[in-house]
C-alpha cells in the first residue's frame, strides 16, 4: 500500500544537449559498419551472426530495451548511449567506448529511427527511494525480502541462478533465457553499481521474465536492502590469476571440500570460454569461472575447485550428461615454453588429466585430443565432491611423484603448465562441447623451512656485534 | 432580492446535480433483446499435462494446460462472444481474475476498457506478464503478500496473460469496446442480455481457434439463438 503511494514518482528525463545533437544519418554509416553484423541492416536483430548468439542480438524494431532507467517502456537516450559505451557484460555485446563519443550519440539517434512509433511516449525516469547504505542490518532485511518475494524461484536460494523455474524461462520472443547469477555482479547486463542493481529490481528487465518490483516490495526502500543483500553474495571482483600458487602445508590434507584448511587459502579465479574450435562447438558455455585453491605436503598435491552449475547431473545419456571437470598437465613439464596443444593435446603429444566426473568420482586419464581420452589404470588419485545450492566444491588429491611416464610429477619451484576444462552435463555438455582455458601456470611454493626464522636474527645480532666492535675500537683510539 | 437569488442558485444547483446524476437507462433495459450463443467445435480437445517441480502444495504435482476445452455436445468453453457495433453504457462491476492453483481463474475474462483486479489467492510469487500491442504490456511481480493488484487496460484488445515463475499459466483478458459480451461456459453457451434491437455481427474469439462471425438480429423482448461452429 505504502509502496503504491510513495514509490514511483516519476519525473520527465531531460535529454542532454549531446543527445539532441545526435545525427541519425551519420549514425547509419557507423551502424552499417559496426552493428549490422549482429543486429541486421534493418535493425531486426537478424544479422549474419545472430544465429550463433545467446542471448540474441536486440531487435531494434520492437523498441524494447532490456536496460532502462525509466518507469516507462521507452529508455532514455542516456540509457542507450550507456549500453553502447559499456556493452552488456555476459553477452556478445562489447563496449564501444573505442568509438568517438559523437559517433555513439549518432548511433543513439539512428537506433531510435527503427521504432519511431514506439517512442511517442516520452521516457520518464524512475525515481528510486532514498538510498540505504549497506549494513549487517540492511543485508539481513534484504535476505528476508529475497525470501518473501521469492527471488529464489529463478535466481536460486544462494543467488546462483539455479532456481526451480530456471529451465522454463523464455524471453518475449520465445527464446530460452537464463536468470542472472547474483554472485557474479560483473556479469550483470545493466551494470553492477548499487544504483544499477536497485533500478533493475525496481523496473525489471523489459522483454524478459524479470518483472518490476517497485510496487511489489513491502516498503519502497526494500529495493535498497535487496541491493545490499545481492552485493553481499559476491566476492566483489574476481581474483583473476595466470599463476596458481600451490601452498606448502604440514600434515595431512583433508578430503572434505568444506574443511577449515580450504577457507584459509585465497582462491585464484580462472575464467573459462566455450570450446569453438572443433565440432560440436559450445557457443554458450554454462561454466564460466572456476575458483582454484591448491596445497601440497611432503607426499601429496591437492586441488580444491569451486564452480557454479545450476543442476547436479549424472546424465540420462540422451540430453543430459554427467557433470565433469579436469585439470590438464603436460606429462613431462620441460619448464620451457614448449607445451602440448592446449585443446587436450594432439596425436603427436598427449596430456595428462586429473579428472572428476559425477557418478564416477576422481580419476586420471591421458588424452591425445578432445575425443581421445584413455583412463589410466591403477588410479592414484582420490577426492570428494559436494554439490549444494547450484555450486560444486571438489577436492582432488594425488601423490607428488610418479614412476609412470604418463603421469605428471610435481616439484617445488618448477613452473608447471596447467589448463582447465569443465562440463555442465545438465546443459547437454559432453565431449568436445565444454568450457575450457588455454595454458596457465602452477607453481609449488618452496617448502616452509625454519631457516627464514633463524637466519635474519642471526644476521641482525652479528651486525649489531660488529657495530659495537667498531664503536669500541673507535673509542679506544680516541 | 438576495433571498430570491439564494433560493434560485440552490435550486439551480440541485437541478444541475439531479441532471448530472440522472443516467438514462440502457436502451436495452426496457426494449432490449437477448442473445443466446452456443459455440461448438468438432475437433478434439487439447489438454496437456506437465509435471510440476515447485510449489506443489499450491499447484499440485501436475499442471493441466487447457488449450481447447470441449464439453458435452461439442460445446466449446472459454470462447468470447461479442456484439460488434452495439452501443451501451459501461458495466458496473469491476472485472476480476484470480491466480488459484497456479491457474488463471477464469482462464478467459472479458471486460470493458478500464481497471481489473488481479488476485493472488495462491499466496506464492506470481508475476503478471502481459503480451499486448494496443495497451502497454506489463511485467510486475506479485509476491505472496500482494493479494490484489489493479491494472488498467484502456484499449480494446485480447491481452495474453502469463506467469514466468509457472510457465504453464496462461490466461486472457478480453478488453471489449461495448458491454455486450460473454464468455462461454463448460457447455459452450453464454447469454448476452439487454442488447438494443437491431442487426449486428456476432463475433466469437477463441485463443487457439481464432475468430468466427455470424449475423444476428435482435428484437425487443425476444431471445435470438445463435449457433456458431469454430473451425481450426
Amino acid at each position: 500500500m505504502i509502496a503504491v503511494i510513495v514509490a514511483v514518482s516519476v519525473v520527465a528525463a531531460a535529454g542532454t544537449a549531446a543527445a539532441q545533437g545526435g545525427d541519425a544519418g551519420a549514425g547509419k554509416a557507423v551502424y552499417d559498419l559496426k552493428c549490422a553484423g549482429c543486429h541486421g541492416e534493418k535493425g531486426d536483430g537478424k544479422g549474419p551472426a545472430a544465429e550463433l548468439l545467446e542471448p540474441r542480438p536486440r531487435d531494434f524494431t520492437t523498441g524494447v530495451y532490456k536496460v532502462r532507467s525509466t518507469a516507462t517502456k521507452v529508455p532514455t537516450d542516456q540509457d542507450l548511449f550507456r549500453v553502447i559505451t559499456e556493452g552488456m557484460p555476459g553477452t556478445s555485446m562489447p563496449p564501444w567506448a573505442v568509438l568517438p563519443e559523437k559517433d555513439r550519440w549518432n548511433l543513439v539517434a539512428y537506433l531510435k529511427r527503427f521504432a519511431p512509433e514506439k517512442r511517442e511516449e516520452a521516457p520518464k525516469r524512475v525515481e528510486l527511494p532514498r538510498e540505504v547504505a549497506s549494513s549487517a542490518e540492511s543485508i539481513k532485511r534484504g535476505r528476508e525480502m529475497y525470501e518473501a518475494i521469492e527471488c529464489n524461484k529463478c535466481h536460486g536460494d544462494q543467488g546462483r541462478a539455479d532456481g526451480p523455474s530456471r529451465a522454463e524461462l523464455k524471453d518475449d520472443w520465445g527464446h530460452p533465457i537464463r536468470p542472472a547469477n547474483l554472485t557474479k555482479p560483473w556479469s550483470f547486463r545493466g551494470g553492477a553499481s548499487r544504483t544499477d542493481i536497485a533500478r533493475r529490481i525496481a523496473v525489471g528487465v523489459l522483454g524478459t521474465p524479470m518483472p518490476s518490483f517497485i510496487d511489489s516490495v513491502e516498503k519502497p526502500e526494500d529495493v535498497w536492502h535487496l541491493t545490499n543483500y545481492i552485493l553481499s553474495l559476491s566476492p566483489g571482483a574476481p581474483r583473476y590469476a595466470t599463476l596458481v600458487t600451490v601452498t606448502s602445508v604440514a600434515g595431512a590434507i583433508p578430503d572434505d571440500p568444506d574443511a577449515a584448511l580450504w577457507k584459509r587459502i585465497a582462491p585464484s579465479h580462472i575464467p573459462l570460454m566455450g570450446q569453438v574450435i572443433v565440432d560440436p562447438r559450445n557457443f554458450n558455455p554454462s561454466i564460466d569461472l572456476v575458483a582454484v585453491r591448491a596445497v601440497y605436503n611432503d607426499r601429496e598435491i591437492a586441488f580444491h575447485l569451486t564452480w557454479d552449475d545450476p543442476t547436479e547431473s549424472t546424465g540420462d545419456g540422451t540430453r543430459a550428461f554427467p557433470d565433469a571437470i579436469s585439470l590438464q598437465f603436460p606429462p613431462r613439464p620441460s619448464g620451457g615454453a614448449e607445451r602440448p596443444y592446449f585443446l587436450m593435446g594432439d596425436a603427436s603429444e598427449g596430456v595428462y588429466l586429473l579428472r572428476w566426473e559425477s557418478g564416477k568420482g576422481v580419476g586420471e586419464a591421458t588424452a591425445h585430443g578432445p575425443t581421445k581420452l584413455a583412463p589410466l589404470a591403477g588410479a592414484e588419485a582420490t577426492g570428494r565432491a559436494v554439490f549444494a545450492a547450484g555450486q560444486y566444491r571438489l577436492v582432488m588429491k594425488r601423490p607428488l611423484a610418479s614412476k609412470d611416464a604418463a603421469r605428471t610429477e610435481f616439484r617445488p619451484g618448477v613452473f608447471t603448465p596447467v589448463a582447465f576444462q569443465a562440463w555442465d552435463g545438465g546443459a547437454g555438455e559432453a565431449g568436445p562441447k565444454m568450457s575450457l582455458t588455454s595454458w596457465y601456470y602452477l607453481r609449488l611454493e618452496e617448502p616452509e623451512s625454519s631457516r627464514r626464522f633463524v637466519l635474519p636474527p642471526v644476521v641482525a645480532i652479528l651486525t649489531l656485534a660488529a657495530m659495537l666492535l667498531v664503536v669500541r675500537v673507535a673509542q679506544m683510539r680516541s | 432580492m438576495r433571498k430570491m437569488l439564494a433560493v434560485f442558485v440552490t435550486l439551480a444547483l440541485i437541478a444541475g446535480v439531479a441532471v448530472f446524476a440522472y443516467r438514462p437507462a440502457p436502451a436495452g433495459a426496457q426494449g432490449g433483446g437477448t442473445i443466446e450463443a452456443a459455440v461448438t467445435y468438432g475437433g478434439a480437445p487439447v489438454v496437456e499435462k506437465l509435471k510440476v517441480n515447485k510449489d506443489t502444495k499450491q499447484c499440485g504435482t501436475e499442471a493441466v494446460l487447457e488449450k481447447v476445452v470441449v464439453g458435452a455436445n461439442k460445446g466449446l468453453a472459454n470462447a468470447v462472444v461479442s456484439v460488434a457495433g452495439a452501443k451501451g453504457p459501461a458495466r458496473a462491476a469491476k472485472a476480476e481474475i484470480d491466480q488459484q492453483g497456479c491457474k488463471f481463474v477464469p482462464r478467459v475474462v472479458a471486460m470493458m476498457p478500464g481497471a481489473i483486479d488481479i488476485k493472488n489467492s495462491d499466496g506464492i510469487l506470481h508475476n503478471i506478464h502481459t503480451y499486448s500491442t494496443a495497451n502497454a504490456s506489463i511485467n510486475k511481480a506479485q509476491p505472496k503478500f500482494k493479494k490484489v493488484m489493479t491494472e488498467k487496460f484502456d484499449k480494446p484488445e485480447f491481452v495474453k496473460l502469463t506467469c514466468d515463475v509457472h510457465s504453464w499459466m496462461l490466461g486472457w483478458i478480453a478488453v471489449m469496446p461495448n458491454p455486450f459480451f460473454g464468455v462461454t461456459d463448460a457447455k459452450g453457451t453464454t447469454r448476452i442480455e439487454n442488447v438494443p434491437p437491431g442487426k449486428y455481427t456476432l463475433e466469437v474469439w477463441h485463443e487457439t481457434l481464432g475468430k468466427q462471425t455470424k449475423d444476428v438480429e435482435v428484437k425487443a423482448g425476444q431471445t435470438a439463438r445463435v449457433a456458431v461452429e469454430m473451425k481450426k
